[in-house]
């Protein structure tokens, strides 16, 4: 998978999670917090549908790693390859 | 949604004499138990602190009555079930509160469980009427909002409201020293018609003890 396909593959775990964002507005270098107000319960959401759809266990302690949509290709693209 | 909203805290604030209250509480060792246990469970076996908080209103419930019920036509009743209602904030705006059935009774993965499905479906816009109609107490937790405290407006014909501001590390006495602790303050709105300040006092104290035992949720 290279990074425009683990992006967009990243977007469609965002909006599974979160049904009410609209893939189309997201801005990769702003926190998905500060977009649409995603918080504790979207993250670990998120953190079950990586380890679900792409096998990898995130840390709780890595979260803050997973804010952006850039910050998660930065984080996933060495752990999958 | 709006609309309905203002119906009911207009209901709430016009017939509900309400009373508010509210206690700091240091959770480091609470919130030390979660991280320790969320590095060693599976990740679809994460707890959020909200999980614990919830089991320790309902349990809370079931030692004092007075908080989880309904009161209607000139009378409290305690409901025989505890549902706490969580209140999940919508998106595009606007809020909901849809109940965790049961609560008291279940262990706290299956608590944590129906709660991430309540805030996917609230989210969603595919809850239940029953799930909405059911909680006999609500939980508002405004912690990722970084606010302090709540003050709380009940949801009639319920007759009590539990609140929580966002967990922080500040300066706190132990032993007559002071050290960085991660506190929280929760605070409590409540109904004049069926409890006073002491026994809510009391409540808020049964909610800070079960949150202080993580282990035993």
């Amino acid at each position: 998978m290279n990074r425009e396909e683990l992006a967009r593959r990243i977007l469609e775990l965002v909006t599974e999670i979160a049904p009410d964002v609209d893939a189309a507005t997201v801005i990769p270098g702003i926190d998905f917090r500060d977009q649409f107000d995603f918080d504790s319960m979207d993250t670990l959401n998120f953190a079950i549908a990586l380890h679900r759809e792409l096998g990898v266990d995130v840390p709780e302690a890595d979260y803050a790693k997973l804010a952006s949509l850039d910050k998660c290709v930065g984080y996933l693209s060495p752990r999958l390859n | 949604m709006r609309d309905a909203i203002a119906a009911a805290m207009s209901r709430s604030k016009r017939e509900i004499p309400h009373y508010y209250l509210s206690t700091t509480v240091d959770v480091t060792a609470t919130t030390e138990w979660l991280t320790a246990h969320n590095a060693a469970v599976p990740v679809t076996q994460r707890l959020l602190f909200a999980a614990l908080l919830v089991k320790s209103i309902a349990l809370a419930c079931r030692e004092l009555p007075g908080f989880s019920g309904f009161h209607r036509e000139g009378r409290y009743e305690d409901s025989p079930a505890v549902h706490v209602g969580v209140a999940v904030a919508l998106r595009g705006g606007g809020l909901v509160a849809p109940a965790i059935m049961d609560t008291a009774d279940k262990p706290l993965t299956t608590l944590m469980d129906d709660f991430r499905a309540l805030v996917t479906r609230a989210r969603a816009g595919r809850l239940r009427a029953s799930e909405l109609a059911a909680p006999t107490i609500i939980l508002t937790s405004l912690g990722e909002a970084s606010v302090d405290a709540v003050f709380p407006i009940i949801q009639p014909p319920q007759v009590a409201i539990v609140g929580a501001g966002a967990i922080a590390e500040r300066p706190w006495v132990v032993d007559g020293k002071v050290v960085p602790r991660q506190l929280l303050t929760l605070s409590l709105g409540a109904d004049h018609r069926v409890t006073d300040g002491r026994l809510g006092a009391q409540f808020l104290a049964r909610i800070a003890a079960r949150l202080l035992e993580p282990a035993s949720l």
